[in-house]
């Protein structure tokens, strides 16, 4: 007879256990989380400076120095916003290298001028703030990919071995600076300055 | 004023469903009749006044009322008249009016059409329905309210309609889809008003089982017409994404779909009646899970309403009410019920109970699939998907087992049935529908083994039906044996044809259909399956409240021509967006579905191409399988509560009188 | 490097010239097949709910592009779908992990179905053996057979 009210009691317990789930669903940020690229080394590349093609990076630029990669583009609303932030912090003495990619850009059907593109940069840059040290061009955004890029902006902490230690979706702001980034980044310093 | 009327009946409704929900559950209890006559008057109120509200709502549309906030966030002063009108239930609010009327309708009918079921279970079920109906009413005025007003700064023009809700399939859509929704509500109802009652026969299984079949028939129409809507509007070609919105719908019919089946069993054989019960307060539980769901934006999908968790946690609470509640009466009350009756392990009960419990996997395979994301990622597991792939693979596993109980079930008999004779009818099908899956397959120019399966289960079921209607015209079909099998029995063979129906349109188009993203200019074509599409011209078209360009394709196969398509891009300025009209060529064997991509700078266009065959039957097929549950519920036995209700009141009334003084006539 | 990405807009430019008839061209079926099966399995990270065949967004666009050129060169279906989960998460495919928590959504409406089956016949073998005793005891209805239950647990309790 117990067994048999077990039995009974199971649809409702199985309900309040699912009720439970769907509270604390109603109140966590729906968007997925990334955190694939975290603690992992950057991936290697060769691509140009967006300004100067003949100017090429690889991964070295990122070694021995903490640095923010911030992923951005012209076209891109948020990353507008976010640029006078950024620039405080490169004022601050934070070292930010950009990750330019053109969302007009289609690489199999073109699109923008690469003059064009340079133009509108310099524009931006000169109106808004420039955070960044250089740009290096994502020319087809196979690189983005690798860092398992969505969007922009997206904000990368690397740390002086090229390891990433922040993967940060969406704008880059104040709040978001202290709660998410400070304590890492002064870790990441700390051990570069010992180091 | 209009709309304050509204509101004000809006109010007027919600006090009805408080004295429905109140006195006729306290005058059962307590045995007072002056209670339990209360109890239609108030069902006919609150769906009067509930209709008024609906009908103030649709005159502020109609007339432009931009000072109502809900009618200034989904309607603009150029929307034809006729999406005017549609546009009520355009958005969150005022589909949750929709979602109450149809309610408060669902309970209005109970009432009208229950004169041959005993009163006091009248009261029970129209109390059961009010007291739902008020929490919901509730939440409508104080979290969602339509008629909010914003005055005194209102917008000269609405933000206008959803333009993927400005199309003839969404007109129907919705109102379908929550007639079913809230049509269980009745089934759960009486499942409920005879826990209270403790009376747990078969007779509730008897009362409910119409009304069950009714609300199973508009849901698998409203899901139907939800389907075709997205396949010829997303303009992907698709049919069904397995998204959360759409497996919200989905559950409900399932479980559905297993209560009118166990509702059968209960009612002929007394049996299941725990099972049955559970059924009943699942597919309605579900429904309303749905509806949170949807509205709460708990869970990411392509259609839900805008989230927003106060609302969610509003809906939440009253889920956790009236399902915690129900599943707490069946787990007290149920442990009475004994199943008393003897059937061996082949029987057509067994058959029919094997035939729920695959439905309910599929329940639990929808439920899981829908919710386990959430659950993985809240215990800090990490995002993960479930989709196409996952339930692709366990619909192909559950559905074996299925089609076989399926085909066995109708010709088995009650109690006890012989082995060897099932035997030899499952070979003849079995080696007849190897034959016929052979000669259809050949058409076809690829080989797949899905597609063998899935056809071969077809087939079974066809030929499974045939011999079951052979078996009960004693092997001699003629007019006049035909008409003795009740409207009932043919509900059962439509729904089972109207499923095998389904079942080959979505084995043939998964399988078989193939498509080119292309980019064609002017003059160009292409050719897929002999059909060879040229791309003609674009068009300029002006329409009421939009711009499109419309790129028309001829098609011609083997030097005859087909048809001329249009597909449609259009740019809708004031909410800026763009939407695709796929252009369509629709018949038996194939559709033809061309959707017109972007423009390159070149000024050759992005197109993509279809060719589905069969397509059209997965809707076909549900439609006649909603037409199967038209004519079981049109079945004598139901018909004669409603003829002879009188006398029939009558002798219930008397039986009543003379047996326990509990129950009033 | 430099050619690269001098080749790269050498390539744009003869790619405006060309006319390109499929967006994706493939050296076979097998690979087509492949192709829009996997844009129907891969999850679109930056839309709601969409595979990034059925996805307008760049990244979508930007995925399938990558898709199509790792089959060109050789991979099958597992690599391509490691190959977007190393960068996206298991996430990115619309067919879940084994994991401990999706084992049950695996294995649940299995064990369900068993469990189901494994009563049923329980109780069938078990009311086998009522019947026969029902039997020896004669047609009873069931109000009889309720009462004589009923006596018999009172009968049991004065014990």
């Amino acid at each position: 007879m117990v067994k048999k009210y077990l039995l009974l009691f199971l649809p409702l317990v199985l309900f309040l256990l699912l009720t439970f789930f769907l509270v604390k669903g109603l109140f966590s940020e729906a968007r997925y989380e990334v955190s694939t690229q975290v603690d992992r080394q950057l991936p290697e590349f060769s691509l140009p400076d967006v300004m100067d093609e003949d100017q090429l990076y690889t991964r070295q630029v990122f070694e021995n120095q903490v640095t923010l990669i911030n992923v951005w583009g012209t076209w891109c609303v948020t990353c507008a916003i976010e640029l006078p932030f950024l620039t405080s912090l490169r004022e601050q003495g934070v070292r930010i290298v950009g990750l330019y990619f053109e969302q007009d850009l289609d690489p199999d059907f073109g699109g923008k001028s690469l003059q064009q593109i340079r133009t509108d940069i310099r524009q931006t840059l000169n109106q808004l703030g420039n955070p960044y040290q250089f740009n290096i061009f994502d020319v087809n955004r196979d690189y983005s990919m690798d860092l398992g890029v969505t969007g922009a902006p997206e904000t990368f902490l690397v740390d002086m071995h090229g390891r990433v230690l922040l993967h940060h979706v969406g704008d880059l702001n104040e709040r978001v600076w202290q709660d998410k980034f400070l304590a890492l980044y002064q870790q990441a310093m700390l051990e570069q300055k010992n180091g | 004023m209009i709309a304050e009327l509204g509101q004000l009946s809006l109010i007027l409704a919600m006090m009805a469903s408080m004295c429905l929900g109140f006195y006729p559950i306290v005058g059962a209890i307590r045995g007072e009749p002056r209670l339990l006559i209360m109890a239609k008057p108030m069902a006919f109120a609150m769906f009067a006044f509930t209709l008024l509200a609906y009908m103030a709502l649709t005159h502020a549309f109609v007339t432009d009322d931009f000072t109502i906030k809900y009618v200034a966030n989904h309607s603009n002063s150029l929307l034809p008249v006729y999406y005017k009108y549609t546009a009520v239930w355009g958005g969150h609010e005022g589909s949750f009016l929709l979602w109450m009327l149809m309610l408060s309708g669902w309970t209005c009918a109970v009432a009208i059409f229950s004169r041959g079921v005993p009163l006091i279970m009248v009261a029970r079920v129209l109390g059961v329905l009010g007291a739902i109906a008020l929490g919901f009413y509730l939440f409508l005025i104080l979290a969602s309210n339509p008629f909010e007003s914003l005055l005194p700064y209102f917008p000269v023009d609405g933000r206008d309609l959803n333009p993927l809700l400005q199309d003839i399939g969404m007109i129907i859509h919705p109102p379908m889809l929550y007639m079913g929704y809230v049509g269980f509500s009745v089934a759960f109802a009486f499942a409920i008003a005879a826990l209270m009652a403790g009376r747990l026969d078969s007779t509730w299984a008897r009362w409910a089982r119409p009304w069950a079949l009714a609300a199973w028939g508009f849901l698998t129409l409203g899901i139907t017409l939800g389907s075709w809507w997205a396949y010829y509007e997303l303009g992907w070609g698709g049919w069904w994404f397995w998204d959360p919105v759409e497996n919200a719908s989905f559950m409900p019919w399932l479980a559905g779909t297993a209560l009118i089946h166990s509702l059968a069993v209960t009612e002929k054989r007394k049996v299941f009646k725990a099972w049955t019960v559970l059924l009943a307060i699942s597919a309605f539980s579900l429904s309303l899970l749905g509806t949170f769901l949807v509205r709460s934006g708990i869970i990411v999908s392509v259609h839900s309403f805008a989230s927003d968790p106060e609302r969610g946690l509003f809906i939440l609470g009253l889920l956790v009410l009236v399902i915690g509640c129900s599943l707490a009466l069946f787990a007290m009350r149920s442990s009475m019920l004994k199943s008393n009756s003897r059937y061996q392990l082949v029987s057509r009960e067994m058959m029919l109970i094997g035939n729920n419990v695959f439905l309910t996997a599929a329940t639990i395979v929808v439920l899981l699939g829908t919710l386990l994301p959430l659950v993985h990622k809240e215990l800090g597991l990490g995002s993960i998907s479930v989709g196409e792939p996952f339930f692709n693979q366990m619909f192909t596993w559950l559905i074996v087992p299925f089609v076989v109980l399926l085909a066995m079930g109708p010709m088995s008999r009650w109690k006890r049935q012989a082995i060897g004779d099932l035997k030899s009818q499952l070979l003849w099908a079995v080696l007849l529908g190897l034959v016929m899956t052979a000669l259809l397959l050949t058409s076809f120019e690829r080989f797949s083994m899905l597609a063998v399966l899935g056809t071969f289960l077809v087939f079974v079921i066809v030929l499974t039906t045939i011999q079951e209607i052979l078996l009960r015209t004693n092997q001699q079909i003629n007019w006049r044996n035909l008409r003795k099998l009740s409207r009932s029995h043919w509900g059962m063979v439509l729904g089972h044809l109207g499923f095998a129906v389904t079942l080959l349109g979505i084995t043939l188009t998964s399988n078989f259909s193939e498509e080119r993203e292309v980019r064609l200019n002017i003059g160009d074509s292409v050719e897929l399956q002999n059909y060879q599409f040229t791309f003609k011209q674009v068009r300029h078209i002006e329409g009421p409240n939009y711009s499109a360009d419309g790129g028309v394709v001829t098609v011609i196969r083997n030097g005859e021509f087909v048809t001329e398509l249009l597909a449609e891009k259009r740019f809708y300025p004031v909410q800026r967006n763009v939407m695709t009209e796929a252009g369509i060529d629709s018949n038996l064997l194939r559709d033809l579905f061309v959707a017109l991509g972007d423009e390159f700078t070149d000024g050759s266009w992005g197109l993509r191409v279809y060719v589905k065959p069969f397509v059209l039957w997965i809707w076909l097929g549900a439609a006649i399988m909603a037409l199967g549950a038209l004519l079981s519920i049109m079945d004598k036995r139901y018909r004669l509560v409603c003829v002879s209700k009188a006398t029939q009141a009558k002798n219930i009334e008397n039986r009543q009188i003379a047996g326990t003084g509990a129950d009033f006539g | 490097m430099v050619s690269r990405w001098v080749l790269f807009f050498g390539v744009l430019v003869f790619s405006l010239v060309a006319n390109a008839e499929e967006k994706y061209q493939f050296e076979n079926p097998q690979q087509r097949a492949d192709f829009l099966l996997l844009t129907k399995e891969l999850r679109c990270p930056k839309c709601q709910n969409q595979n990034i065949a059925d996805s307008n967004a760049l990244i979508a666009n930007d995925m399938k592009r990558k898709v199509h050129q790792l089959l060109l060169e050789g991979n099958d279906k597992q690599q391509v779908i490691e190959f977007m989960k190393v960068r996206y998460g298991e996430f990115v495919h619309y067919q879940p992990p084994m994991t401990p928590v999706t084992f049950w959504l695996y294995f649940g409406p299995v064990l369900f179905v068993l469990t189901c089956f494994g009563y049923f016949i329980y109780q069938r073998r078990r009311n086998d053996g009522q019947n026969v005793a029902q039997n020896i005891t004669g047609s009873v209805d069931d109000q009889q057979i309720e009462k004589l239950k009923r006596a018999e647990s009172a009968l049991k309790d004065t014990q």
